[in-house]
C-alpha cells in the first residue's frame, strides 16, 4: 500500500515536473524570446518607427515678405488666416457619418465657398486624419466656421464598453462638429492697392507659393524658412501632458522694395487703360524707366487683373464672351487661355516687330560707324529697290530731299534702308547685338522673352540685303517692350546699355537692408557723342515730326513713333508704339507705350504718343524734374494769378486788365475778399479772374462745355464764355491741333472760374506707316 | 517517509467516524507559505501600479477621470486580499464538498450564457447581472468553469484513483476495461463538454486555456494514460495548429483575422494588426531601462485599451527590458513555488488543486507575453494581476487563497 502510493506519487511528481519545465522553458521561454527579439535585437527599428508614429512635426508657415514700392507703400502683404480641415478617419468611425457629412455639405460648404463634392471627396480618405477643405479662410468666414464647429452633434459609434452600449452595441456620444472639423493657422496674401501693378507682382497660390510675377521670381526670398514644432502627440493628435516639444521658430521671409513708384504706376495704368479704350485695342503695354540706372519706375499691362482673385477674368467683356460659349469643353479651354493671358506680363513676355522705333538704333549705328553724319542728305522718292524687291515709303509721293534729322523726323523708310545698306550686315548685326536684341535684358522678373535666332530674329549668317533692309526699319524680327525701351534708354544714357531691374533692395524682418541693387552697365554700345546727336534728332521728332503728339511743354521730350504690321500673327493687325525720354539733353525718364491691335487710327504718333505725353508730364512733375519752357510756351501758359485780395475793386480790375486778363466782379463790395484762381495759381494768357467783393455769389456753379475737337482758339473762347479757365497741355506749338481730351467731362457742374485742362494733339504729319492714313 | 500531523485532515480521515470539532472541519491550521504570499503581493502591487499608469490616458480621455480604472481595480484588489486571506483559512474538506456543486453550477452557467448574454458583437461570453444592455456586473461563465474544472478534477482524481485499481484488478473483459477507464473517460467527457460549450460562446482563448489546463491535469493526475499516447496527441495538436495557420478561415472571421495579422505583423499597421503593431512599438522603444515610470507614449491612445490585454507592452515601454524581465521572473517564481507547494502536499486533492490554479496563471502569463511580443497570435488573454478587470482580479486572489490554504497542509513550509 505504501509502495503503491509511493509509485503514484512519484509519477505525479515526475509528470508535474515535466509540465513545470515545459511551462517555464517553452511557455515563458517564448515570451522571453519575444522580449529579447523585440527589445534587444530589433529595438532600434521599433524605436524609430515609434518616433515616426508618435512625433508630430508641424510646420509653421513663415510670414511671407512684403512687397513695397520705392516709397514704402505696401503692394503685397501677408496676414494670418485659417485653414479648415476635416478628420476623415474619426469621421469614418461614426455610424451616422452620412448625416454628419450632409450637414457639412449644407452648412460648411457655403461658408468656405467650396462644393459639397469636395467635402465628400476629402471625407473619402478614411485612413487620413487631416484633409484640408479650404485654406486662406479670412476672419469673417472663421466666425461662421467656429459657430459651426460649436454646434452640438450626437455621434453614434460602435461601443468599446459594453456597459454603455445600447441594444445594437452602439454608443451615442454628445459632441460637437468640432470633433471632425479642425482649424489650423494659415496665411493669406493680399494686395492693398487692388489691381495696381498686378502683372508685375503676380500672385501666390493657395499654398502661399508664388505662381507668377515677382511672387514667383522672388518666391524663395519672400518665403523665408518655415518653423517646426516637433512634439509628442497622442493618437488623437492632441498634445501630451508630458513635456516633449521642440520649437524651431520660423524665419520670416525677406521683404522687397521695388523700384516701382506707386504714383508713376498709377499715372501709367490710368493712361494705358484710357489708351486701350480710345484705340479699341486688344491690349496696351507700358514701361517707365529710370534712364540712368535701368530701374523700372512703372510697368503695366492693360487689361490687368486682381492678384487676390487671379482666377477671375478681369475684363468684363471677355468674361461675358467666355460665359456665352455653349460647349463646356470649349468654354473651359477659353477660360483657361484667358486666365493664362491675363497673368502674363506682356511688357517682357510678349513680342512685336518694333517698327520705326527701331530706326533710332539704325541711325545710331550708322552715325557711330561714320556711315552718315549730320550733313548726310537723302532724297526719298516714295520707295527703294533692294535686290529684287521694291520697298515703299509710307508716304508714296516721297519725302523729297531730307537731312539726317528730317529723315528720322519723317520716319522715312527709304532713307533708313539706304543707310542700313551702306552699314552692311556685319556692322548692323554688331549694333543689333550691342543694343541687346539677341538676348534677354536680364530683368529680375520671370518669363522674359529670350530671342532665338532663326525663329524670332535673323541669324547673322542668314541676313542678306532684303533682310537687312527690313530689319533696319524694325520689321521682320521681334522684340519685347522691355528690350526696346532698354535699347532706346541706352541712347538716352549716353550709349550705356543698362540691365533693367525692378527690385531695389531686400529687407529682413527687422527692416535692415540685406541686399541693395546696383545699376549694372551691360556695355557701352555707342559713344556719348553719337548718343547726344541722336537725342537731339529724336527731340526734333517730337517737336516737329511724327512724335509731335508726345510733346510736353517745357519737358524737352525726345521720342520715336512706331507702327508695325503684325506679319507673324495669324490675325494680322498693327502694333502702334511710342518710345520717348526726357529731358532730351540730360535724360532722366524713358517710357514706352505699345498698343496691340488698335482699331481705327493705328499709327503710334496718333494713338501712342498722346498718352505717353500725359504720363511723361505727370512723371516729370512728380519726380521734380525742372521744366524749361520756351518763350512762346511761357506766353501761352500764362503765369501765376496775382494777389488782389484787400485791394479796391477798381484798382484790382485795372491791374488785371492791364495784364490782359479778363475780370468778372461778383458782389457789391468795395474791396476784393477772395479771388479765383487763387493767388499763385497758374492762369492762361487772357484768362478769367473772378473777384468776389462780398459774401454773395460764392460757389456759383457753371456747366463745363464740350471742348474736344477744337483748335486752341476755339477752346479758349468756349471756355471763357462759360466762365472757365483752360490750361493747355500736349503739343500746342504745331499745326493742325485739335483738343484731344479735357480734364473735366462736358456737362459737369463746377465752380465759376475753375480751370479745365485740355490736351491737344495733331493729326498732321504723325503717320509713319502705310496704313491708316498713309498711302498704299 | 514520515507522516506529519497535517495528514490527519486528509480525505480518508475526514470520513472516519471520529468526532472532530466543527472549527477543525471548517478551518485549516498551521502557517501558510510565506514566499508564495510575498510573490503574490508583489505581483499584485506591481500590477496595480502598472495598470494605473497604462490606463491613465485612456481613463482621462474616455471616462473623464484619470483614476477611473485604478479606483475600481483598487477596490477589487482590497476585496481580493481579504478574500485571499479568508480562503487561505478554509479547510480543504470544505472545498472537496464544493467540487461537484461547483461543476454543476459551471455547466448551468455555460448553457445559460448561450441564450442569455450581453449584446456585444457576436460574443456570448458574458452573463449580465441587471439589464442586458447596461449590466451592473457581468460574470464570465468560462472563468467559473475553469476554476470548477480544476476543483472537480482535483477532487475526482483523488477520489476515484484507488478503488478503480482495486476493483479492476479482479475484473475481466469489458467490465475490466470499464472499471479501469471509466474515470478517465469521465474527465475527458467533462473537459470536452466544457470546451465545446465555451467554443459555442465564440471564445477561442477561453477554450484554449480551459482545454490546456484540463489536458495537463489529466496528464498529471490521471497517470494511467501512457506518455507515448500524449506524444501522439501533441503531434496531432501540432498538425492541427499548422493546418489552422494554413487555413485560418475555418475558425470564423474574428479568430481568422487575428491569425492572419499574426502571420504578417507589419502588413497592415492601420488595420487588423494595429494593436499588435502598436504593442511592438511600445515594447521595442522601451530599451534596456525603459522610458521611466509613467512616461509611456504608446499609451497615449496609440495602443488601444492599454489597461487590458496589452498592459505588458506598457510595462516594457516604461520600465524597459530589465523591468519586464523581473516581472517575468516573478511569474516564474510564482509558478515554481506553486508547484513546490503542490508537490509537497500529501493529499492529492490539494496537490492537483494547486497545480491546476498555478497552471492557469502560468499559461495565461506565457500566452499573454507571447502575444504582446508577437510570438503568438493575438488571442485576447489578460495578464494575471496586471490587466484591468475587477472580478477577474478578485477571482485570481481567491485562487491564490486556495493555494495558500493548501500550503498550510504542505510539507514545504515545515522545513
Amino acid at each position: 500500500m505504501a509502495r503503491r502510493r509511493q509509485t503514484a506519487s512519484d509519477r505525479l511528481f515526475q509528470r508535474s515536473m515535466i509540465v513545470l519545465f515545459v511551462l517555464i522553458f517553452a511557455g515563458f521561454g517564448a515570451g522571453a524570446y519575444g522580449l529579447v527579439d523585440v527589445v534587444l535585437v530589433n529595438g532600434r527599428e521599433y524605436t524609430d518607427k515609434a518616433k515616426v508614429n508618435q512625433l508630430r512635426d508641424t510646420e509653421m508657415a513663415a510670414q511671407r515678405g512684403t512687397i513695397y514700392d520705392i516709397n514704402g507703400a505696401a503692394l503685397a502683404q501677408s496676414a494670418t488666416a485659417s485653414k479648415v480641415y476635416i478628420n476623415p478617419s474619426t469621421l469614418n468611425k461614426a455610424l451616422n457619418k452620412e448625416e454628419i457629412i450632409q450637414a457639412m455639405c449644407d452648412e460648411l460648404a457655403p461658408i468656405l465657398g467650396i462644393t459639397p463634392e469636395k467635402i465628400r471627396r476629402q471625407a473619402g480618405y478614411v485612413n487620413n486624419n487631416f484633409m484640408a477643405l479650404q485654406g486662406q479662410v479670412d476672419s469673417a468666414a472663421m466666425v461662421q466656421v467656429d459657430a459651426f464647429r460649436k454646434k452640438k452633434l450626437d455621434i453614434v459609434e460602435k461601443s468599446k464598453d459594453l456597459k454603455k452600449a445600447d441594444e445594437n452595441g452602439n454608443v451615442t456620444i454628445r459632441s460637437t462638429y468640432g470633433h471632425f472639423v479642425g482649424v489650423q493657422p494659415d496665411i493669406i496674401r493680399f494686395y492693398p492697392l487692388g489691381n495696381l501693378c498686378s502683372n508685375v507682382l503676380g500672385f501666390t497660390g493657395a499654398d502661399d507659393i508664388g505662381r507668377a510675377g515677382l511672387e514667383l521670381f522672388y518666391n524663395k526670398t519672400l518665403t523665408g524658412v518655415p518653423g517646426r514644432i516637433v512634439s509628442a502627440r497622442n493618437a488623437a493628435d492632441a498634445n501630451l501632458d508630458i513635456e516633449f516639444e521642440s520649437i524651431y521658430d520660423p524665419l520670416p521671409g525677406h521683404s522687397l522694395v521695388l523700384t516701382i513708384d506707386e504714383v508713376v504706376q498709377r499715372f501709367l495704368e490710368r493712361a494705358l487703360e484710357q489708351a486701350r479704350i480710345d484705340a479699341k485695342a486688344k491690349a496696351v503695354y507700358g514701361i517707365v524707366m529710370d534712364v540712368k540706372t535701368g530701374a523700372i519706375l512703372g510697368m503695366a499691362c492693360a487689361p490687368d487683373y486682381s492678384p487676390a482673385d487671379y482666377q477671375e477674368i478681369a475684363d468684363p467683356a471677355l468674361k461675358a464672351q467666355i460665359a456665352s460659349i455653349k460647349n463646356e469643353e470649349e468654354r473651359t479651354k477659353a477660360y483657361n487661355t484667358a486666365m493664362m493671358a491675363q497673368w502674363r506680363n506682356g511688357t517682357l513676355e510678349l513680342t512685336y516687330e518694333p517698327g520705326s522705333v527701331f530706326k533710332t538704333i539704325t541711325f545710331s549705328a550708322c552715325l557711330e560707324e561714320g556711315v552718315v553724319n549730320q550733313n548726310t542728305h537723302y532724297t526719298c522718292g516714295g520707295g527703294i529697290q533692294i535686290a529684287n524687291r521694291y520697298m515703299r515709303c509710307h508716304k508714296r509721293t516721297g519725302h523729297g530731299n531730307q537731312s539726317l534729322a528730317e529723315g528720322l523726323m519723317n520716319s522715312c523708310n527709304p532713307f533708313t534702308i539706304s543707310i542700313g545698306q551702306q552699314l552692311g550686315v556685319d556692322r548692323f548685326y554688331k549694333y543689333f547685338e550691342g543694343f541687346g536684341f539677341t538676348e534677354p535684358t536680364g530683368i529680375d522678373l520671370p518669363g522674359e522673352y529670350s530671342p532665338r535666332k532663326g525663329v524670332n530674329i535673323h541669324a547673322q549668317e542668314n541676313m542678306r540685303q532684303v533682310e537687312l533692309a527690313s530689319c533696319s526699319f524694325g520689321q521682320s524680327f521681334e522684340a519685347s517692350p522691355i528690350q526696346i525701351i532698354t535699347a532706346v534708354s541706352a541712347i538716352a544714357n549716353g550709349g550705356k546699355l543698362m540691365r533693367p531691374y525692378i527690385v531695389d533692395r531686400e529687407l529682413d524682418e527687422l527692416g535692415r537692408v540685406v541686399k541693395q541693387a546696383r545699376p549694372v552697365v551691360r556695355r557701352q554700345v555707342i559713344s556719348e557723342n553719337t548718343a547726344r546727336q541722336i537725342r537731339a534728332m529724336m527731340e526734333q521728332v517730337v517737336v516737329a515730326g511724327t512724335g509731335k503728339n508726345g510733346y510736353v511743354a517745357g519737358a524737352h521730350v525726345a521720342g520715336k513713333t512706331g507702327t508695325s504690321q503684325k506679319l507673324s500673327a495669324p490675325g494680322g493687325g498693327y502694333v502702334a508704339s511710342f518710345c520717348a525720354f526726357a529731358p532730351a539733353d540730360n535724360p532722366e525718364i524713358s517710357l514706352l507705350i505699345a498698343i496691340d491691335d488698335p482699331q481705327g487710327m493705328i499709327n503710334g504718333g496718333q494713338i501712342a504718343a498722346p498718352p505717353a505725353a500725359q504720363i511723361m508730364e505727370n512723371v516729370l512733375l512728380h519726380k521734380n524734374i525742372e521744366m524749361r519752357y520756351t518763350e512762346k510756351e511761357q506766353a501761352e501758359l500764362g503765369g501765376r494769378a496775382p494777389d488782389m485780395s484787400r485791394k479796391a475793386v477798381t484798382e484790382a480790375k485795372a491791374l488785371l486788365e492791364k495784364e490782359s486778363y479778363r475780370v468778372m466782379v461778383i458782389g457789391e463790395g468795395d474791396s476784393v475778399l477772395h479771388q479765383i484762381p487763387e493767388p499763385g495759381q497758374s492762369i492762361a494768357k487772357g484768362g478769367l479772374v473772378i473777384l468776389y467783393t462780398d459774401g454773395s455769389g460764392a460757389n456759383r456753379m457753371v456747366t463745363v462745355p464740350k471742348l474736344t475737337g477744337m483748335t486752341i482758339a476755339q477752346a479758349s473762347r468756349e471756355a471763357s464764355d462759360a466762365g472757365l479757365n483752360i490750361k493747355l497741355t500736349g503739343n500746342f506749338d504745331s499745326t493742325g491741333l485739335v483738343t484731344h481730351r479735357q480734364s473735366i467731362a462736358p456737362g459737369a457742374q463746377v465752380q465759376l472760374g475753375e480751370t479745365v485742362t485740355v490736351h491737344f494733339v495733331s493729326n498732321i504729319g504723325v503717320v509713319d506707316s502705310t496704313a491708316g492714313g498713309g498711302e498704299d | 517517509m514520515p507522516r506529519d500531523e497535517t495528514l490527519q485532515w486528509g480525505s480518508r480521515q475526514s470520513r472516519a467516524p471520529q468526532k472532530i470539532p466543527l472549527a477543525h472541519r471548517l478551518f485549516a491550521y498551521g502557517g501558510f507559505d510565506f514566499p508564495f504570499m510575498l510573490i503574490v503581493t508583489v505581483l499584485m502591487c506591481a500590477g496595480l501600479v502598472m495598470m494605473f499608469s497604462a490606463s491613465y490616458v485612456n481613463a482621462l480621455k474616455h471616462e473623464g477621470d484619470a483614476y477611473y480604472y485604478i479606483k475600481r481595480q483598487g477596490v477589487f484588489a482590497l476585496l481580493g486580499v481579504v478574500a485571499m486571506l479568508s480562503i487561505s483559512k478554509i479547510n480543504l474538506n470544505v472545498l472537496r464538498k464544493l467540487a461537484i456543486p461547483a461543476l454543476l453550477v459551471a455547466f448551468l452557467l455555460l448553457v445559460v450564457v448561450l441564450f442569455y448574454h450581453t449584446i456585444f458583437y457576436d460574443f456570448k461570453r458574458w452573463l449580465p447581472i441587471g439589464s442586458r444592455t447596461n449590466p451592473i456586473l457581468t460574470v464570465q461563465p468560462s472563468e467559473v468553469a475553469k476554476m470548477a474544472l480544476v476543483l472537480f478534477f482535483a477532487y475526482a482524481m483523488e477520489r476515484f484513483q484507488r478503488p478503480n485499481h482495486a476493483i479492476a484488478r479482479d475484473a475481466v473483459g469489458a467490465r475490466r476495461f470499464f472499471l479501469r477507464w471509466w474515470s478517465t473517460g469521465l474527465y475527458m467527457f467533462v473537459l470536452l463538454a466544457m470546451v465545446v460549450l465555451i467554443a459555442l460562446e465564440n471564445h477561442v482563448s477561453g477554450m484554449l486555456i480551459t482545454g490546456a489546463i484540463g489536458a495537463l491535469m489529466i496528464f498529471i493526475g490521471e497517470q494511467r494514460i501512457p506518455l507515448w499516447l500524449y506524444a501522439a496527441g501533441i503531434g496531432a495538436a501540432v498538425l492541427a495548429v499548422m493546418f489552422v495557420f494554413k487555413n485560418p478561415e475555418i475558425l470564423g472571421e474574428n479568430a481568422a483575422a487575428r491569425i492572419i495579422s499574426f502571420q504578417n505583423p507589419m502588413s497592415d499597421p492601420l488595420g487588423d494588426d494595429w494593436q499588435t503593431y502598436q504593442s511592438l512599438l511600445a515594447v521595442g522603444s522601451g530599451g534596456w531601462f525603459g522610458r521611466g515610470f509613467g512616461n509611456s507614449i504608446q499609451k497615449h491612445l496609440y495602443l488601444p485599451e492599454p489597461q487590458n490585454d496589452f498592459v505588458f507592452a506598457i510595462v516594457c515601454e516604461e520600465i524597459g527590458f530589465l523591468g519586464a524581465a523581473c516581472i517575468l521572473l516573478l511569474f516564474v517564481a510564482l509558478v515554481w513555488r506553486g508547484f513546490m507547494i503542490a508537490l509537497h502536499t500529501k493529499e492529492k486533492f490539494g496537490c492537483l488543486l494547486v497545480i491546476g490554479i498555478v497552471l492557469q496563471v502560468g499559461l495565461q502569463t506565457a500566452l499573454n507575453i507571447g502575444v504582446v511580443t508577437a510570438v503568438l497570435p493575438n488571442t485576447g488573454i489578460p495578464l494575471p494581476f496586471f490587466s484591468y478587470g475587477g472580478t477577474a482580479l478578485l477571482m485570481l486572489m481567491a485562487e491564490m487563497g486556495i493555494v495558500l490554504a493548501v500550503s498550510r497542509v504542505s510539507r514545504e513550509i515545515k522545513r
